[in-house]
């Protein structure tokens, strides 16, 4: 997986990626050498243990950070080429985000965390736009005025995938999106996700066995690399799968 | 993005208390350059045009391209020639011009006038006769004339040289204000920047640029201190008021002086405070700006130990220009030059603390980590330090500000007062003192004529002009004839002080060196009378000994008339006689005095101390703003800190352990604060101290001392602890 020769229209395009952190002897290899390339439209759920480079992976292909070597083309764009006002606007106008927490602006009612990425852009922002964005994901109208703090976790992480679909991006990245959710709130969230974000293409960092139900594909990662790719993955499978990379990474039995 | 200022204020309330508190003092300032003074029109309301003298010296050196003309505020009143009323009677459309003298105040030369009161002829104007009057007094250079409600200003031209020296002083003030304020500002800046780190990734991960976030924070730095300016109208308009009733009660404005006020003040106390905020937002904001997207998603991570390699090196630069200055201060000639080097040097000193000032915390916390070992408060406390070397400077900041410039000014002052105390003794050499009211010529030839007296002369303090090479009032004594040599040792060291005539004038040491007047023994030099009145004199004596009478020495012969008071003496010096018949002599003239060497040499200490009203009032500005800052800037990064503290609580850290160590991380600041604080307090003490006393030692009392540093730690371990007792009762109640 890791050298193979990659389709360039894919919307999320990554290239013998490598992400170092340090210098000399403390420097650590978060990312190594990952090719991968995400089709338009796909739903894709990257796994991994704590330290795998999951994290690593989403800030490199959306432009958040830069690799230390490889290429990542983004929206058809190689990130490595654009300054960083380019890159900026690219984030701005054709992909989205979804983080675990602090999703949300704290002093930002849920209605102009919503509107954020447009006014960022200096487009018209009507007040039936956020209704509608907001609708999509289950907000209720009163809810918008409110502060991210007077809502609970899940309706926070809807706010945020209103916000991320706003603009109608052509990518949505998120970062363990229900990790500190309960279950049944987490599978409420994904659900949303899935239907609200559909033709858009989404790439989902989790830990969570649970959320591949939703996904068309999972990524294994571990020490940095690809480790497997699963299309259709089960949660049964998807676990069985973590517990024995987990037991790798603790040097138990394989 | 401003909403911020609205919903979640919290880290910026320091920055919105710095900004009030700066424009408060910069308001109170404004307040005291413009007060005014009553003064009834009086018995000039009869006259159409009112004709005084200047109360401003105008001097101008050189020639031709490279001539320059300044001005400095009299100290004392001249008055006008009385022929001025006869010349100004002739101008045509002048009806009447009147001599007029005898105002309060007003002691004037024979032969001179206080002021001329004109009339204008029928149909004639004030504002034309105003035009005609000046152009027959060519241009009207060294007069004022007034006309309408200006005219009041005239009624008492001592009052006027009094208010035109108040005016100068708030204004003096200004400059210190926003050095102090710039530095003030920085730290709470930076520190409400620091604490929202994780909101501007946020901010640029979903699509700000970097010119959007700098621009969010430069426009709500721009509106806190455009708020602070306004804040600041009320507070500030109050204590100007009081300030100048604390001034006039201490005979530094006329007394029933009122504060000036004006809608015009707001707008100045915004330009104060906006480059002031715009200045320390800018590095803040391109600090903000270059925030890494990818914060939004890492764990909040620990500050780079060491600050970015610019910061280092601007810092370093900074504390090269400590040193450059420090040893340029030390090389100069005469000590102007030296003082002028000392606010340079504090503000580049503050600089290079301000830069330097995580680089600092990290070195300090390096230094301390033996003291990990004295239990798991202080390991917090100094991890605290070495993983958030930025918010720990942001604490530093006011606490060095606080210690530097409060001790530089405080120090100064007790450096000088010692060695004033010090040679003050040696200059003294007379027995007994006269001192009162009342001593004129008469009483000195009787003290001249009792028995045993061998020599005695008057003695009068006294400001006295002298380009050095800026035109300025500086503290000087008028001798009498007399045997000085048995009443004065002054140290000479060129030329003779036994006899001060008309036409001669002894310079110090300091005064003559070539970086201030640039003169030796015979040179002709001028000075100015305290009215202004140019002298012209050759040096007969160059002196050493310059802190108890001052750095110039005229005849009490040329002074008087001169200095706006009756003509007497401040002192009569006495060698020689009894105590008995001198005290008989003072006895007979009520407010006159008798005293000994050892009490006057400790009056003379006392006044060469410039441990003044003015530089309370300087202090006390200063200690304000650094104590807001102080406090508010410690409230602000405790409180932040309460989710960690909910973190170790619930990790088992008990509150008493918690206590200890935001207590012990409030010492490290002390420590680290006080003692760069102290570098810089030292380094322009020293020239200071050597351009006034001649020694590079300055003189700091352990008192003092000890208690601007108790102040201080007290108030760092208060505003800690408080916040501290705050968060953590607020954590413990029920949700």
């Amino acid at each position: 997986m890791n050298t193979a020769v990659l389709p360039a229209t894919a919307p999320v395009v990554l290239h013998e990626v490598s992400k170092r952190f340090g210098r000399g002897r403390g420097a650590v290899t978060a990312l190594d050498r990952v090719s991968l390339s995400l089709s338009a439209g796909s739903f894709t759920a990257v796994l991994g243990v704590s330290g795998s480079g999951k994290s690593t992976l989403l800030q490199c292909a959306a432009g958040l950070d830069q690799p230390t070597s490889g290429t990542v083309r983004l929206c058809g764009a190689e990130l490595g080429r654009l300054s960083d006002r380019r890159r900026t606007l690219l984030r701005r106008q054709r992909v989205g985000f979804v983080f675990q927490e602090l999703n949300l602006v704290p002093e930002l009612t849920v209605a102009e965390n919503i509107a954020l990425p447009l006014r960022l852009g200096r487009r018209h922002v009507t007040r039936d736009a956020i209704a509608h964005a907001a609708a999509r994901v289950g907000l209720r109208p009163e809810q918008l005025r409110r502060l991210p703090s007077q809502l609970s976790g899940g309706q926070q992480q809807r706010a945020a995938i209103a916000r991320a679909l706003v603009t109608s991006p052509e990518v949505i990245f998120a970062d363990e999106p229900t990790g500190a959710l309960d279950p049944y709130t987490a599978d409420g969230v994904m659900r949303l996700l899935r239907e609200a974000a559909a033709g858009t293409t989404v790439v989902i960092v989790t830990h969570q066995p649970e959320v591949t139900r939703f996904c068309d594909r999972a990524v294994f990662l571990y020490a940095g690399r690809v480790d497997a790719v699963t299309e259709a993955p089960e949660p049964a499978a998807v676990a069985a799968r973590l517990h024995a990379l987990g037991q790798r990474a603790s040097g138990g039995p394989r | 993005m401003l909403a911020g200022l609205r919903r979640s204020p919290g880290p910026l309330i320091g920055t919105l208390a710095a900004a009030v508190t700066a424009a408060t003092l910069s308001i109170a300032a404004l307040g005291v350059a413009t007060a005014r003074t009553p003064s009834p029109l009086g018995r000039l309301a009869g006259a159409d045009v009112v004709v005084a003298a200047s109360t401003q010296l105008q001097v101008t050196t050189g020639s031709g391209d490279s001539a320059q003309t300044e001005t400095v505020p009299l100290e004392a009143y001249r008055g006008v020639p009385a022929e001025l009323a006869g010349h100004l009677a002739r101008v045509p459309g002048v009806a009447s011009a009147i001599g007029e003298s005898g105002f309060p105040d007003g002691t004037v030369r024979p032969g001179r006038v206080d002021l001329v009161a004109v009339k204008a002829a029928p149909g004639v104007s004030a504002d034309t006769l105003t035009a005609r009057i000046r152009a027959s007094l060519h241009g009207g250079a060294g007069y004022t004339v007034a006309a309408g409600a200006a005219r009041a200003d005239l009624a008492d031209p001592g009052l006027a040289v009094e208010v035109a020296n108040g005016h100068a002083l708030g204004a003096a003030v200004i400059p210190i204000l926003i050095i102090t304020a710039m530095f003030t500002l920085a730290a709470t800046t930076a520190l409400s920047v620091e604490l929202r780190r994780r909101r501007f990734a946020l901010l640029r991960a979903v699509g700000a640029t970097r010119g959007q976030v700098r621009r969010a924070v430069l426009a709500e730095q721009a509106l806190l201190a455009v708020a602070g300016g306004l804040l600041g109208y009320l507070p500030g308009a109050l204590l100007s008021a009081v300030a100048v009733r604390a001034l006039a009660s201490h005979g530094l404005f006329p007394a029933g002086s009122t504060a000036g006020s004006s809608g015009w003040f707001l707008l100045l106390a915004c330009a104060v405070n906006l480059p002031a905020c715009l200045l320390s937002a800018l590095l803040a904001a391109r600090r903000a700006a270059r925030t890494s997207p990818a914060r939004a998603v890492r764990e909040a991570q620990a500050e780079r130990a060491w600050p970015h390699p610019v910061r280092l090196l601007l810092g370093l630069a900074a504390a090269a220009g400590v040193v450059v200055l420090g040893v340029l201060s030390l090389r100069q000639n005469g000590p102007g030059a030296e003082v002028a080097l000392a606010l340079p040097l504090l503000a580049a000193g503050m600089a290079a603390v301000t830069l330097l000032g995580p680089a600092l915390a990290t070195a300090t916390a390096a230094l301390l980590r033996p003291l990990a070992s004295m239990g798991p408060a202080a390991r917090l406390a100094l991890a605290g330090i070495r993983r958030m070397p930025r918010r720990t400077a942001s604490a530093v900041i006011p606490v060095a500000l606080a210690v530097g410039m409060i001790g530089a000014i405080a120090f100064f002052n007790t450096t000088v007062a010692h060695a004033a105390a010090v040679q003050s003794g040696q200059t003294v050499t007379a027995g007994h003192v006269l001192s009162g009211n009342g001593l004129d010529d008469r009483v000195l030839t009787a003290a001249r004529a009792l028995p045993g007296v061998r020599a005695a002369a008057g003695v009068t303090p006294l400001s006295i002009g002298v380009t050095d090479p800026d035109l300025e009032y500086i503290g000087g004594e008028a001798v009498s004839a007399g045997q000085l040599g048995q009443l004065l040792d002054l140290g000479v060291a060129s030329g003779g002080l036994s006899q001060l005539r008309p036409g001669q004038v002894a310079l110090s040491t300091a005064e003559a060196s070539s970086g201030l007047m640039g003169v030796h023994l015979g040179s002709r030099v001028t000075v100015y009378l305290p009215d202004g009145t140019p002298y012209q004199a050759t040096v007969s004596a160059v002196y050493q000994r310059s802190l108890a009478l001052g750095d110039v020495i005229i005849p009490a012969a040329v002074a008087g008339g001169h200095t706006g008071t009756p003509q007497s003496y401040g002192q009569i010096l006495v060698s020689g006689g009894s105590q008995r018949q001198l005290a008989a002599l003072a006895a007979a003239r009520p407010g006159a005095r008798l005293a000994s060497r050892d009490l006057y040499n400790a009056q003379v200490a006392q006044n060469a101390s410039q441990n003044t009203f003015v530089n309370l009032l300087i202090l006390g500005i200063i200690a304000a703003l650094a104590a807001v800052t102080l406090v508010n800037t410690l409230v602000v990064s405790t409180v932040e800190r309460r989710g960690r503290v909910r973190l170790l609580a619930s990790a088992g850290a008990t509150t008493r352990q918690l206590a200890w160590s935001f207590g012990w991380q409030a010492l490290f600041v002390t420590v680290i604060g006080v003692a760069s604080g102290a570098a810089v307090c030292a380094g322009t003490l020293t020239g200071l101290s050597r351009a006034v006393t001649g020694s590079a030692a300055p003189y700091i009392p352990a008192g003092p001392a000890a208690l601007l540093v108790t102040v201080v730690a007290a108030l760092t371990l208060g505003a800690v602890l408080t916040s501290f007792a705050a968060i953590s009762r607020r954590g413990k109640r029920p949700a």
